[in-house]
């Protein structure tokens, strides 16, 4: 899907907002590259600063240290109106006083654009997004989700390269959000342009992205696929923030290659990843993460833990059965309802196996 | 059943104060004058109770003193009707022309200070209108401020008549009435989604395209309310024009007045004032309705 080509590069950008000691330092030394074609997504917690990188993005802040390229080309300094880019506002911000059809059409209005083909893309848009019946609405006629489509109709029309999304589906309930995740990633096959999305739900992140970039307190974390954001989190706030996650603190036994010899609580070794770059020494305490389904539940001494069942709790598809580790860490694990399985006792001694590559050790 | 339908009877008496008030201070007085409006002037001013025409007659009429029926028409108080008018439209459009900046500084500043240039704005509205309109006067005579500065800098040679004359009266007015454009327009600013503006700069606008295209359409309301706030005690305005226009330059409040003192003819002042209320009601029916119009026409 992607083509490998740089469509956004980002060096050592930093945004500060005031000035001297008491400015806010919103972006710390981001460099990120968004490749040309690709749905890339800006995950993280309110306040984590992907908002504003958006923002810087899209040319309604402008970066005070670094390089913003995008195909090629220095925007940093530039206006919002001078970039290939558009946005999808949060809250949509629909021109309240034009019609449904003015909106979509605007852009390419003030691009000087021949009546023609204004007509002309602005009927391909309003087919594409399904809303060829209410091109004579105003925004305030219209329901929500409808506005959202209108919203991403009025950023596509003037075909830009990279589609900016702030949260775009976060206004909308839970039903609408499913269908409009379907039809985004639709919108981004028939278009072609680059997606960068903004969002705090991590679910959305993974079903949607071609890439991810976890960020917090103003830094990216981590850039991967879905599966590697998942599966090999480089730190602890990435690993907490995707998907549920047991954590474990371990004592290294040895280093080989990528990954460490691990002693367990209860003293089984066990090997686990390393992210790049970390070598532990061994006798280091280091956290390792295992993700609720990679454990299984097996016979009182088998396995590589031993734990003691304190509930369980149904969920239709699968159902969570909370444990107790030697040395009182708490351990979940998600079990599919596949069969007709027993729910352990609870206060009952069980064992844990673990799958092969379960444990990831990650950085504080 | 009887005794609802009985208390329900008397509950319009719980309008009663608000129909006094609407009837004794709004509808009265008007009636007084239009009543006035058709008597024969007192010799001492005041009215002779006899019903006569010849008020509404003068207000467009003139007879010739020897032959009163020579008449021709009063070219006089068209002409302080056209100028009531004209500097009173001009009064608006300069109070929207300096309003706009001002109340978009002030809605664009932090939350937290918004209140102190508000309160900047309505500061003049607590002094007397006599002193800040004499302090125009002080500003703008033949040997005041702007004409002594003008000369010490070489840039004109003799003063400047700017006092007495119909630009004086547009310049206090314009300054006397400009808080209450600034005032609207900032309501209406206040209330403006900034996204809205962002999301213009976004689709390619330029700054003149976003002011034009997003932000004046959006705050057209404040601009309405403001020019009718503005343009209604400008065309009846009497101070202003009494001390800036020195008695020279005549506004249809001044006519009025003219007419209650030393004219003795209060039949004629009293036709007067219901014409100038008359010119009030149909500018601002024209007014509204071109609006609806433009409105209705966008929809199309």
């Amino acid at each position: 899907m992607s083509t490998g080509t740089a469509e956004i590069e980002i060096t050592s950008l930093s945004k500060v907002f005031g000035a001297g000691a008491s400015g806010f330092r919103a972006l710390s030394d981001i460099d990120l590259t968004i490749r040309q074609g690709e749905f890339f997504t800006l995950l993280g917690p309110s306040g984590c600063g992907k908002t504003t990188l958006l923002r810087v993005i899209a040319g309604f802040e402008q970066p005070t240290e670094g390089s913003l390229r995008i195909n090629g080309k220095e925007v940093a300094g530039e206006g919002p109106n001078s970039r290939p880019v558009n946005t999808v506002f949060q809250n949509y911000a629909l021109f309240p006083h034009m019609s449904v059809a003015q909106n979509i059409g605007f852009g390419l209005k003030m691009l000087g654009r021949a009546r023609s083909e204004i007509d002309a893309t602005v009927a391909e848009m309003l087919k594409l997004v399904q809303m060829e019946a209410m091109a004579e609405r105003k925004p305030a006629e219209i329901s929500g989700g409808q506005q959202q489509r209108v919203a991403l109709a009025r950023a596509l029309a003037p075909r830009p390269r990279v589609l900016l999304l702030d949260e775009p589906l976060s206004a909308l309930d839970l039903k609408l959000r499913k269908g409009m995740q379907t039809e985004l990633k639709r919108l981004q096959g028939e278009t072609g342009i680059t997606f960068v999305f903004v969002t705090h739900d991590q679910e959305e992140a993974l079903t949607m992205s071609d890439r991810i970039a976890v960020m917090s307190a103003g830094r990216i974390l981590q850039t991967g696929s879905p599966h590697q954001i998942y599966h090999t989190p480089r730190e602890r706030f990435v690993a907490d923030f995707i998907g549920d996650t047991n954590f474990l603190q371990v004592e290294v036994a040895g280093v080989d290659g990528d990954g460490a010899q691990v002693k367990l609580p209860g003293g089984a070794v066990h090997r686990a990843r390393l992210p790049q770059g970390m070598r532990p020494d061994t006798g280091a305490r280091v956290t390792v993460v295992i993700r609720p389904e990679q454990a299984q539940l097996v016979a009182p001494g088998q396995g590589a833990l031993a734990a003691q069942v304190e509930k369980s709790v149904f969920f239709g598809t699968d159902t969570h059965v909370h444990l107790r580790l030697p040395g009182d860490a708490p351990f979940i694990l998600r079990r599919q309802n596949t069969g007709a399985l027993a729910e352990p006792d609870p206060g009952s001694t069980v064992g844990l196996a673990l799958a092969e590559g379960a444990l990831q050790v990650v950085g504080d | 059943m009887a005794e609802p339908r009985e208390s329900h009877r008397w509950k319009w008496l719980l309008c009663a104060p608000a129909l006094t008030i609407l009837v004794l201070a709004a509808s009265g007085p008007l009636l007084i004058v239009l009543v006035y409006s058709f008597l024969t002037p007192g010799n001492m001013g005041g009215v002779i109770w006899q019903f006569s025409t010849e008020g509404w007659f003068r207000v467009f009429f003139r007879r010739d003193i020897f032959d009163p029926d020579d008449i021709t028409l009063n070219s006089a108080h068209l002409a302080v009707f056209w100028r009531s008018i004209w500097l009173s439209l001009q009064t608006t459009v300069l109070c929207a022309i300096l309003g706009f900046p001002t109340a978009w500084f002030i809605a664009t500043r932090p939350a937290n200070t918004r209140t102190i240039w508000l309160f900047l704005i309505t500061i003049p509205f607590w002094t007397n209108l006599l002193i800040r309109t004499f302090a125009i006067q002080e500003l703008i005579r033949n040997s005041g401020t702007i004409n002594t500065v003008l000369l010490w800098a070489g840039v004109i040679d003799a003063p400047i008549q700017m006092l007495f004359t119909e630009f004086a009266i547009l310049i206090g007015m314009a300054y006397v009435f400009l808080p209450l454009m600034v005032l609207p327009l900032y309501a209406a600013m206040d209330k403006l989604d900034f996204r809205l503006v962002e999301a213009g700069y976004d689709l390619y606008a330029s700054r003149l395209q976003v002011l034009r295209h997003v932000i004046l359409p959006l705050v057209k309301p404040g601009f309405i309310a403001g020019s009718i706030l503005v343009f209604i005690p400008s065309i009846g305005a009497y101070v202003t024009p009494r001390v800036l226009g020195g008695g020279r330059t005549l506004m249809l409040g001044n006519l009025i007045d003219l007419q209650f003192g030393q004219g003795r003819n209060w039949p004629l002042g009293a036709a007067l004032a219901i014409t100038l209320l008359v010119i009030v009601v149909a500018a601002l029916m024209f007014y509204l309705r071109t609006l609806n119009r433009d409105e209705g026409g966008r929809h199309g």
